[in-house]
């Protein structure tokens, strides 16, 4: 029954669904977003280029699995200039 | 003397993204001698993502060399994103290489995406389906042409560019179950052919940035999400003669 929830913690048949999702969809197409069940629901944590990203993200995941509780700790990476250099003698 | 070496992969660029790296960027001809990018510059791999990266990466005042990525091969129009590269001033390699005068001295530059494979004792071997035989021989070529582009360089500190890893040690962080897609022991063996002084790659977003070769080089996983900058600096001298 793989994709079904029905209130029960999320199985690997679902972890595996919205890793596939998110890899293969074309509006996503993230390959760092890790997905950790809790008995309660789905943690997505990660780091992606933009807040429109991010968002998706929990459109679609939530728009598949509508009955599912999902937290997000998904950060937008930082582009300021390095501040220090790495030696490399 | 001193030849200074900016890298970051990862870069995943569309359009939501054109702005965010620029006044990083733009900072670049003060404290770089070139900008190496490890592949995934694009989401798709679409001419219109390359496009993006033409315009965030083009035109920085210090050169630009790059390799590709899995993410950039997506659709099938690795012509046309190459093109667009190339067309924007952007050096792509792949089994390739670029010498560079630097004012530290002559910079050489081979690179390739590289591919998956597994690293030694846990790797996929060259045996049974044509699926799997397939599968390893790309890891293989892929490999051998870093190592002859390597070896053709005549420079004075040689770098070698991919996306793919070529040592577990920077991918520490990821899931063990994952480390044969992300890189080969056989392309460390190419850098390891040859003198070279700095390995730089991308792909595993959870790894680690430091690791070497089991010949000695220094290994650096420059994917965005690790490096959380939008670069970084290598400053690479006394290998000078």
């Amino acid at each position: 029954m793989t994709g079904q929830h029905g209130g029960a913690p999320p199985d690997e048949y679902v972890e595996a669904e919205i890793q596939s999702m998110l890899a293969e969809d074309p509006d996503v197409a993230e390959q760092g977003i890790t997905v950790v069940r809790r008995e309660r629901g789905l943690v997505l944590y990660g780091e992606v280029e933009s807040p429109h990203r991010r968002e998706e993200i929990l459109r679609r995941v939530a728009e598949r699995f509508p009955d599912l509780p999902i937290t997000s700790d998904i950060g937008v990476i930082r582009t300021q200039a390095p501040s220090q250099v790495e030696e490399l003698p | 003397m001193v030849i200074r070496i900016a890298a970051v992969g990862d870069v995943h660029l569309d359009e939501d993204v054109v702005g965010r790296f620029r006044p990083a960027l733009e900072e670049l001809p003060d404290c770089a001698d070139v900008l190496l990018l490890a592949g995934d510059l694009t989401r798709h791999g679409t001419e219109s993502e390359a496009r993006c990266v033409a315009q965030e990466f083009g035109d920085l005042g210090v050169p630009v060399i790059t390799v590709l990525g899995n993410h950039d091969h997506q659709c099938d129009q690795v012509p046309q994103v190459v093109k667009v590269l190339e067309d924007a001033g952007i050096t792509v390699l792949e089994g390739t290489g670029v010498v560079l005068e630097c004012s530290g001295g002559r910079l050489g530059v081979a690179g390739v995406k590289g591919f998956g494979g597994g690293f030694a004792g846990r790797c996929a071997s060259d045996f049974g389906e044509p699926e799997m035989k397939a599968f390893v021989q790309t890891t293989k070529d892929s490999a051998d042409s870093l190592g002859a582009a390597l070896r053709g360089l005549d420079c004075d500190l040689l770098v070698a560019l991919t996306h793919y890893s070529p040592v577990p040690d920077t991918l520490a962080g990821e899931p063990l179950e994952i480390y044969p897609f992300l890189g080969c022991y056989q392309l460390g063996q190419a850098i390891d052919s040859a003198p070279t002084a700095l390995a730089l790659h991308g792909h595993a977003h959870h790894g680690t940035e430091r690791g070497t070769t089991p010949g000695g080089v220094r290994v650096r996983n420059v994917a965005h999400p690790v490096i959380k900058q939008a670069y970084s600096i290598f400053h690479l001298g006394d290998h000078l003669e």
